[in-house]
């Protein structure tokens, strides 16, 4: 700073403005002398550093204002914030306009505020606000313990209401409902007489008991007795303050927790003050159920209700003692509200009514009345006024004037008469109508409304059935078939149901097979239609029902079958006839539907088809119980896997103990939903495979290769996208100790690393997010993922001897321990290391024969050499002839056809790419996994190692092809 | 054992439980014996003097059901809440929950060793809890069931679990074989035989069916009961004489066991008898009903 300052230089002295030296001077002196500090909050300004006032708002604002720039007030226009009036109701109160009024308004106001006086105080309220006011007042006057105004509860008016008054005048008393006090008036003088008259008969309390029962027999006035003292309670709370008996202090509730005891000492209570007295605490709802609440903030649903509550009553006896009480009430109220019903206080029922009902009697009906009802419909009215068939007329001339009157009869004979007149009315002064009114072309009008008044006839008179004399009606080829006898053609006869187009059907028939639940109307169809696949055999067979069930006039059979050979005939004719008596039995037995259905099922095929599922129709509900005992119980057998720690618990032996750990199995359904491609499948059964351990290896890598081929083949953003991992594990790969870990049984790790990669390969969210990380990682650490890494190439290239390997293996050690301080496209260097110390080890472990074989194989430089080699590790490590065999098999198959699954692969590419990305994310993790115990030499380990194996060793492979 | 051996008297009524009592289970030795129910508690009883001894409360929902150690040192219960609660028998505390399973869970058992709790739930699993850690995560999930799993019985080796889907379902730790036998009619409650050869199958078509377990064979029916929409129990008695279940009506009902004849059965409820216990050695009997009570019979 100071070495700048000297680079300035100043010239003269800067000058100040006068009013502010003098403003500041005064705030300094002010601040010294700690005025301001002293002044309240809303009078103190704001200033800036220099001791300016700050101005405040570029337009309308000026200098800040006090508090804070707020209105000047010190809540300023904050909204009043909520309050409950539910606990604290005493405070409160009734704005006013005193509320809105300022001090020296108020003082203004003083003395001439209106009120009513004490006089016309109709409803207490002003007196109940002196009362509140004065003891206000007392209260600041003697400030007692409690502090608050005193609560509303306490202040009671000194004036009474001018209606109590009236109601005292009146010789209501207190504490008694109003209402009761005036209907029971009459009970509540007969009350008075039986005290007194008890009162007078005797003082012996025995002979008071006997006297009560008396009356108690009488039913009508004890009840009413109880019902009165009850109803003292019942009115008006304020009054039936519960008198302090007990020696509890004041607001003690001894039964808060046990309100069951409360019940118990009432009802005791009541019993010694007499019978009865206890029916208004009868507990009303012990019968609610067992009612157990649930939590506030738990929601009440299905599984609350109470099953159990059905039908059947809760058996407890207590309950129903004090049950028994409650009943005789209920049915004293009852009798009591009964009474009360009818009459007014001082009035009964008259004996004799004037007022009578009239009744009317029902009109006598003449006894040839026929309850029929004849329409004088418009049909019969012409029907009638034609019964004389006009003579055939020639038509008008006049081409117009003929359609006009064929136009007109046709209309009139399906509208009715009624049309006709209505038009002639219309058209009186129309020429072209006069023929309605027996002018020009009548006849010919006649003659047509005849014969259209035939043809309607002809319609109707299927549905009037018979209604019109046949004499009238004219022969048509239907009638005269139906006269005959004869089978309608199939258009006009058959029910509608095939009328309707076959495309129809065919749609509702798929309607029916979704669901299960069809009309009958649909059933019906799918009967009929059993054929449906073949139109034309369905038509024949549609011909062959008619034939067999209806009978009527045939058709040669030739004509629908005439290509068909004799024996193919025969044949068809044999389904027809076990078709027909499926359907028949399904129209049957409408309920079993699943024999129609299942006699869809045979459809194309031929006969033997058909009757095995004819068989299936037959059965009987019986044969199907017996048949379903003979199915149940059904055993099947499953492998099922328990956890070790499950058999450790159990003091079982794991019997899956050093195999390899299941499947990981799919724990979220974001997986399916993401990976719907075929290859996941693909992947899936992979996996699910390699955990059964019945297979060889080589399988594994081809299906790892082609993964891997696949990756290669992407883009490099894709790349990107498939080399997900989580970032936890990533970082672990890159950063993490190889020694920290090297202490833990490689088992139990095994199995933490099962699940771990349980929940990496599996969860696809994460992965993606990963995806999305790594992609920031990369910017953040300014890398780009090279497409191709020099390294596999050198090491295609390098084919020599084994030695050569080793010593590449080691490189790409040291490659790796250089990626703690560089990195460099981690991804995929992790999966090369991955690699390349699988290897390592996997040779390490083997011995030297098999090493040759492996060199041997690896010069050779084709893809076989994958194969071989890790078929060779395979023979070395597992002891089980049956896969060993297998992988033989397995390797001789792929020799010759290699290329060719290369070529399938990369054409699948598309298709696999997820699961490719799958697979390598789980190549990835386990390379995490395989860093904490690479120091660990376990047999049982390197069967999992060679998958990985492979896997680098296709991947490798790849690399140099490209 | 002859007919008039069969517990068919009522020697104590254990009342205390507010609303439907679930479950009723003898202990090992038959001297106590727990209960279950509606009003989520757990009671512990001497059925013999018919004493209420303790009263277990934490559970949120009903309790479905209770199991406890041989040594009469821990509990184990579920229910409607969705979790496993393991619980200390003397001082009354929940040593731990349990949570995990998807739905209400219908039952629990104690492995042999009281280690591991197995869990039978509404959400189509069996989930094993392991008692000597203090993970609270399942030990083994079991979700091969396609439906409810209703009930589940366990042995030294194996884990049986009954389902609505009808099937009882072995799960042998030892060979890693799961055994399924499909009933054809959703499974209530499977028990084993006291001699370990069959399981007893309720099932909701009011028909109990006693099973081979070697080979899955179908042995015996019994049938009289109704049975349709509740959970109910059924079991052998000690010596596999006859077979015992409740019914809906409220009746207990006695089977023989080769026979499947109804040597006995009387009213012992007034509402459907959920649940059945027979003393491990004695003749005697606890049953449990919707009716709030536990009565306690013998001979």
């Amino acid at each position: 700073m100071e070495s700048d300052e000297d680079d300035f230089v100043f010239y003269g002295t800067p000058i100040e403005r006068e009013d502010d030296l003098t403003s500041r001077k005064k705030k300094a002196i002010a601040e010294a002398s700690g005025q301001l500090r002293t002044l309240p909050a809303w009078k103190q300004e704001v200033r800036d550093e220099e001791g300016r006032r700050r101005f405040h708002g570029a337009f309308t604002g000026g200098y800040s204002a006090g508090y804070y720039n707020t209105v000047g007030s010190k809540e300023g226009w904050a909204p009043q914030s909520f309050k409950s009036s539910r606990k604290n109701r005493a405070e409160v109160k009734e704005q006013n306009i005193l509320n809105f009024l300022d001090e020296d308004e108020k003082a203004e106001m003083e003395g001439r505020l209106l009120g009513t006086t004490s006089q016309f105080d109709t409803f207490g309220f002003t007196a109940a606000e002196i009362a509140r006011k004065q003891a206000e007042k007392e209260q600041k006057q003697r400030p007692s313990i409690i502090p608050g105004p005193a609560p509303d509860e306490i202040v009671v008016p000194a004036t009474e209401s001018v209606g109590v008054k009236l109601l005292l005048k009146m010789g209501w008393s207190r504490s008694r409902s109003i209402k009761d006090s005036h209907s029971d008036a009459l009970y509540d003088a007969r009350r008075q007489a039986r005290r007194a008259f008890l009162a007078f008969s005797s003082d012996d309390p025995a002979v008071k008991i006997t006297e009560s029962e008396l009356i108690k027999g009488d039913s009508e006035n004890f009840p009413e007795q109880l019902v009165d003292d009850d109803q003292f309670s019942k009115s008006t709370p304020v009054f039936v303050l519960n008198p302090k008996e007990d020696l509890y202090g004041l607001g003690f509730d001894p039964y808060k927790h046990a309100p069951e005891f409360r019940e118990k000492k009432r009802s005791r209570l009541s019993s010694k003050r007499g019978p009865g007295y206890s029916k208004n605490f009868s507990t009303r709802d012990r019968k609610a159920a067992p009612g157990f609440g649930i939590g506030a903030l738990e929601e009440l649903d299905a599984e609350d209700e109470d099953v159990y509550a059905t039908g059947f009553e809760i058996e407890e006896a207590y309950v129903q003692e004090v049950e028994e009480p409650t009943t005789m009430s209920l049915e004293n109220q009852r009798k009591k509200e009964q009474k009360n019903q009818g009459d007014l206080p001082g009035f009964r029922v008259a004996s004799n009514s004037d007022y009578k009902m009239e009744r009317f009697d029902s009109p006598l009906i003449p006894k040839d009345f026929v309850p029929h009802h004849k329409f004088s419909g418009p049909l019969e009215i012409n029907c009638k006024s034609y019964e004389v068939t006009p003579p055939e007329v020639s038509p008008p001339e006049d081409g117009n004037l003929k359609l006009l009157i064929e136009g007109v009869a046709n209309l009139v004979a399906k509208c009715g008469k009624l049309y006709e007149d209505l038009s002639r009315e219309k058209n009186q002064t129309n020429p072209l109508f006069s023929f309605l009114s027996g002018g020009t072309g009548h006849d010919y009008y006649a003659r047509k409304l005849w014969e259209s008044q035939q043809k309607c006839n002809d319609q109707t008179s299927r549905q009037l059935d018979g209604k019109m004399p046949p004499s009238v009606q004219r022969l048509t080829a239907e009638s005269r078939g139906q006269i005959l006898g004869e089978t309608p053609l199939e258009k006009s006869a058959q029910d509608p149901s095939s009328t309707i187009a076959s495309t129809d059907i065919q749609l509702q028939f798929n309607l029916t097979d979704t669901f299960t639940k069809s009309t009958s109307f649909n059933e019906l169809m799918d009967e009929e239609k059993p054929f449906k696949d073949d139109l034309a055999k369905q038509e024949r067979f549609e011909q062959f029902l008619k034939e067999k069930y209806k009978g009527g006039l045939r058709t040669a059979s030739s004509s629908l079958a005439g290509d068909m050979s004799e024996a193919a005939r025969a044949q068809e004719r044999l389904s027809f006839e076990a078709a027909a008596e499926a359907i028949e039995k399904g129209r049957q037995g409408r309920g079993s539907k699943s024999s129609i259905l299942s006699s869809m099922d045979f459809i194309p095929g031929g006969v033997m088809q058909f009757t095995s599922s004819e068989v299936e129709s037959k059965k009987d509900p019986l044969v199907e119980d017996i048949l379903r005992k003979k199915m149940y119980p059904k055993r099947e057998e499953f492998q099922w896997r328990p956890s070790p720690l499950l058999c450790k618990r159990f003091d079982l032996i794991d019997p899956y103990m050093g195999k390899p750990p299941p499947a990981p199995r799919i724990r979220s359904k974001m997986d399916s939903l993401i990976f719907t491609s075929d290859s996941v499948k693909v992947t899936k059964v992979d996996e699910t495979v390699s955990s059964k351990k019945d297979i060889s290896p080589f399988q594994q890598s081809a299906n790892k290769d082609m993964t891997k081929s696949i990756t290669e083949n992407e883009t490099e953003v894709d790349v990107e996208v498939e080399n997900i991992e989580r970032p936890v594990d990533l970082y672990k790969a890159i950063f993490s100790d190889d020694s920290d870990d090297e202490g833990e049984d490689p088992s139990i790790k095994r199995v933490v690393n099962q699940e771990k990669k349980a929940e990496v390969a599996n969860t696809a969210l994460s992965r993606l997010i990963a995806g999305d990380f790594l992609e920031s990682l990369g910017k953040e650490l300014g890398i780009e993922v090279p497409p191709d890494v020099p390294y596999p190439m050198q090491k295609s290239r390098n084919v020599a001897s084994q030695k050569e390997i080793v010593n590449e293996d080691a490189k790409t050690d040291i490659l790796k321990s250089e990626n703690n301080g560089k990195i460099k496209s981690p991804l995929i260097r992790s999966q090369d290391y991955d690699s390349s110390s699988e290897e390592e080890r996997s040779r390490k472990g083997t011995n030297r024969e098999k090493s040759e074989e492996y060199k041997k194989v690896k010069t050779s430089g084709t893809r076989r050499r994958d194969y071989s080699s890790s078929s060779s590790l395979e023979e070395e490590r597992s002891r089980k002839r049956s896969r060993h065999h297998r992988r033989k098999r397995h390797d001789a198959g792929s020799d010759s056809s290699s290329d060719d699954d290369r070529d399938r692969y990369s054409s699948r590419s598309k298709g696999r790419r997820t699961g490719s990305s799958r697979e390598k994310s789980r190549g990835s993790e386990k390379h995490s996994k395989h860093h904490k115990h690479r120091k660990h030499e376990s047999p049982s380990r390197s069967s999992r190692y060679i998958n990985e194996k492979d896997s680098s060793h296709s991947k490798r492979e790849k690399k140099r092809r490209e | 054992m002859s007919v008039e051996d069969l517990p068919r008297k009522e020697v104590n009524v254990l009342k205390g439980h507010e609303g439907a009592v679930l479950a009723a289970r003898f202990n090992a030795d038959g001297n106590y014996c727990l209960s279950c129910g509606k009003d989520r508690t757990i009671r512990l009883w001497n059925p013999h003097r018919g004493i209420h001894i303790k009263t277990y409360k934490s559970h949120a929902r009903e309790v479905r059901d209770v199991h406890v150690t041989p040594d009469n040192s821990k509990l184990c219960s579920c229910g409607g809440d969705r979790q496993v609660f393991y619980w200390d028998v003397a001082t009354g505390r929940v040593i731990r929950k349990f949570r995990g399973h998807d739905g209400e869970v219908n039952g629990v058992k104690f492995n042999e060793y009281s280690s591991v709790v197995v869990s039978a739930g509404y959400d189509q699993s069996l989930r094993a809890w392991d008692c000597r850690s203090h993970s609270t995560e399942p030990i083994q999930i079991v979700d091969t069931f396609a439906d409810s799993v209703m009930s589940v019985s366990l042995t030294k080796t194996e884990i049986i679990g009954g389902s609505v889907d009808g099937t009882v379902r072995t799960f042998d730790i030892r060979i890693g074989r799961e055994i399924s036998d499909n009933l054809g009619q959703p499974v209530n409650c499977v028990s084993m035989s006291n001699d370990g050869n069959c399981i007893l199958a309720g099932c909701l078509d009011s028909s109990l069916r006693l099973l081979d377990r070697s080979t899955g064979e179908l042995l015996q029916e019994y049938k009289g009961h109704t049975n349709k929409s509740y959970k109910l129990d059924c079991c052998l008695t000690n010596t596999d004489a006859h077979v015992t279940g409740g019914s809906e009506d409220g009746f207990i009902y006695f089977w023989d066991l080769v026979d499947a004849s109804v040597v006995s059965r009387f009213r012992a409820h007034t509402s459907v008898v959920t649940s059945v216990s027979y003393h491990p050695k004695e003749n005697c009997m606890v049953t449990s009903s919707v009716d709030g009570t536990v009565r306690v019979w013998r001979t």
